[in-house]
């Protein structure tokens, strides 16, 4: 699952995505949460969500310790940042557990990803309430799109 | 109007990644992306002492599911690492982000052969129009 923001760069993107990096890199993001979601089903089919989840740490975390190694096993010191950090780790971990069972259901995995997808309608309300930040005319429009959909999906 | 099962647990995943969605903002003032992630693991980790139902698990379930399972974590934490790899390069996040957006494109051009399952129009719809939502929905 994208998250919503991380750090910005501010540094221009090459003229042709084709050629750049970093185009490169977000088309394997994309296969690997889409293929993600492709093995949630198949494991969900026979296990349930809370063995599932158990089997997703162990797959992540590989991940995180070469990511851990290739910062030289060092963390930013900042108790609110690793605090913030943690629990989203949780709360993503807790959602996970919803998204197998929802798998396991035996609802169409495509409307599934979609409308777990959306979970960005859920942080720009919170982010408008907690932050106190504006909506920009494109995120009202996208509010108003994923309503529609979720009743289409429904 | 009667609504099925994963419509309510889909609903449970959405308001919590929403709300994962936050702390990620909230985080990433602090430390890097890449260090969210690793915290996000120790976060994982965490989960397991509720979850983790005994050795038993291991002997219960066909190796391949259990591997589909084990893969999907894998594939889950690449997919993040690819973002801000792409991020790091040179990707503005106004693009990347609305861009990694199209994950569940994959599902719908490789569903029917992997898992043959198939589309309604009314859902193909819905599918469209969450795409469009959720690309709107992260542009800066």
């Amino acid at each position: 699952m994208p998250p919503i923001t991380t750090q910005q760069d501010e540094r221009e993107p090459l003229q042709s995505p084709w050629r750049a990096a970093w185009f490169w890199c977000a088309v394997l993001s994309v296969i690997g949460w889409g293929c993600f979601a492709i093995c949630a089903k198949l494991g969900s089919r026979e296990i349930p969500a809370g063995p599932m989840q158990v089997l997703f740490t162990v797959g992540a975390l590989p991940v995180a310790l070469a990511l851990l190694a290739s910062r030289r096993f060092r963390l930013e010191k900042s108790a609110p940042g690793l605090f913030y950090g943690t629990a989203k780790g949780i709360l993503s971990g807790l959602g996970g557990l919803a998204a197998f069972a929802a798998y396991r259901t035996g609802g169409n995995t495509a409307v599934i990803t979609a409308a777990t997808a959306m979970y960005p309608m859920v942080t720009v309300a919170l982010a408008v309430i907690v932050l106190r930040e504006r909506l920009n005319w494109r995120q009202i429009l996208g509010l108003a799109f994923a309503a529609v959909s979720l009743i289409a999906l429904s | 109007m009667h609504l099925p099962p994963w419509f309510w647990l889909a609903g449970v995943a959405l308001v919590l990644w929403g709300v994962v969605g936050l702390f990620q903002k909230l985080c990433t003032n602090y430390i890097s992306a890449e260090s969210a992630l690793i915290c996000a693991a120790a976060g994982w980790l965490f989960l397991l002492v509720w979850l983790y139902p005994g050795s038993s698990m291991w002997s219960a379930y066909s190796h391949r599911n259990m591997g589909w399972g084990v893969l999907s974590g894998t594939l889950n934490a690449l997919a993040a690492w690819m973002l801000f790899s792409a991020m790091r390069r040179g990707g503005k996040a106004s693009v990347v982000v609305p861009f990694t957006a199209l994950y569940p494109l994959v599902v719908v051009v490789f569903g029917p052969w992997l898992l043959h399952e198939s589309l309604t129009l009314r859902q193909s719809l819905g599918v469209v129009g969450s795409i469009i939502a959720v690309v709107l929905l992260t542009r800066e």
